[in-house]
This record gives structure tokens, C-alpha cells and sequence, in this order.
């Protein structure tokens, strides 16, 4: 059902032991030094559940395939789809308005300066 | 005393609360509106093409602006982190290159 886009997938190339706690960061955008300190609290708190969980989750979940996204801008973005797709999408939204906007700017002065029948007129001068 | 009233508490508590809490969660979670296939598909081409419309209309800006120097691009936003980005990657990967060839 879910793509791979929205899916978990372990990321052992930038892992430490298994790559769950980089996959973990990887999925949600929080840093992986805080997922890995929670993790090694939950380690000692719970004592061999968390283990269990953290072996079962590395032996279950894909590995990341390489090229999913081709830049830094891209995994955050997609890190945003999975967090909230709503805001996601009004952020595109935005970005759309932008560019309106500035396609407007260029079309008002083509329009109301006429650049090019200034040029014209300069030279039959 | 005791040995009736902490069973009659727990044993309702474990057996019908917790699974109370449980599936209600699990419904909730089921009838939250998912992402579906075509909206993620759909998500990514507006993304890719938002992307390339704001290079584009980079370079027209800057055509523009080179051949008409009193035109002034609508936003006029120096040093964006959206901007930078791409080019902090670059430099990356070549200091990386670098200390490899080394």
C-alpha cells in the first residue's frame, strides 16, 4: 500500500550498528544524534525489550535503496510529506504563488515600460 | 479486604481498558485520511515542477535584468538557504574529492 516515498527502510550506509536509529532519523528529519541517545535511554530503561524491538525492526526493514532522492532538498521535503502532507502541500502551493508572482513582475515591465519600442525609437533618433 | 478489591480494580482494568484504549486508537489511526498512491504521485510532480518553473524563471530574471539594467526582479531575495543549498552540496563533494585525491 504505502510507496516508497512514505515507507520505513533501515539506512545502514549511514548507520552505526544495524542503521535503524539513521533510518529512524532519515524517515522523521529529527537529527540522528538524538534518535540514537533516545534509543541507548530506552536501552538501559527497558531492559531487553528495546533490544528486541531494535533487532527485529533491523532484521525486518529494507535496506534504503541509494538514489531515493537526488538532493538534500528533496529528503527534506518528502521528510515534510511524512510529518504533515497538508503543510506539505500548501508549502507547494507557495512556491507556486512565487513564481506567479515574480512571472508578473516580468510581464508588468515588458508591459508598462515597452523596452523594446524605447530601444526602436532610441535608434531612429 | 485488599485481596478482594485490587482483583475487582486490575482485572477490569487489564481485560477491558487497556484493549479499550488499544482499538480505539486503532481506529482512529484507520480513519485518519491516509496518503494514497496518486496523491504522493501527484505530490512529487508539483514538487519537481514547482522546482524547475522557479529555475526557470531564475534565468529569466536574469536575462532580463542583463539586457534591461532598470528592471528589478520581483523579489529580490539574496542569499536564500533554498538557493545555497545546491551550491553547499557542490562544494562538498568537491573538499571531499579533494581530500581523497590527496
Amino acid at each position: 500500500m504505502n510507496s516508497l516515498r512514505t515507507r520505513f527502510f533501515k539506512d545502514k550506509a549511514n548507520g552505526k550498528v544495524m542503521g535503524v536509529c539513521a533510518g529512524i532519523a532519515d524517515y522523521t528529519g529529527i537529527d540522528v544524534l538524538w534518535v540514537r541517545v533516545a534509543a541507548l535511554v530506552m536501552l538501559s530503561a527497558t531492559s531487553g525489550t528495546a533490544f528486541m524491538l531494535y533487532l527485529a525492526i533491523g532484521i525486518l526493514a529494507q535496506d534504503k535503496p541509494k538514489e531515493l532522492y537526488a538532493d538534500r532538498q528533496e529528503q527534506q521535503f518528502w521528510q515534510g510529506v511524512r510529518q504533515s502532507p497538508s503543510r506539505t502541500a500548501r508549502e507547494v502551493r507557495a512556491s507556486f504563488r512565487d513564481i506567479d508572482r515574480r512571472l508578473a513582475a516580468v510581464e508588468a515591465y515588458y508591459v508598462s515600460s515597452n523596452p523594446r519600442l524605447a530601444e526602436e525609437i532610441e535608434k531612429l533618433r | 479486604m485488599e485481596d478482594i478489591v485490587v482483583p475487582l480494580i486490575a482485572i477490569p482494568t487489564v481485560f477491558i481498558g487497556l484493549p479499550w484504549l488499544i482499538f480505539h486508537y486503532v481506529t482512529k489511526w484507520k480513519t485518519a485520511p491516509a496518503l494514497t498512491h496518486s496523491d504522493e504521485a501527484l505530490l512529487e510532480e508539483l514538487y519537481q515542477l514547482a522546482r524547475r518553473l522557479d529555475e526557470r524563471m531564475d534565468t529569466v530574471e536574469r536575462l532580463v535584468a542583463a539586457e534591461h539594467p532598470q528592471f528589478h526582479p520581483a523579489v529580490p531575495l539574496p542569499n536564500r538557504e533554498v538557493d545555497n543549498q545546491p551550491l553547499h552540496e557542490i562544494a562538498e563533494t568537491l573538499n571531499r574529492r579533494r581530500d581523497q585525491r590527496r
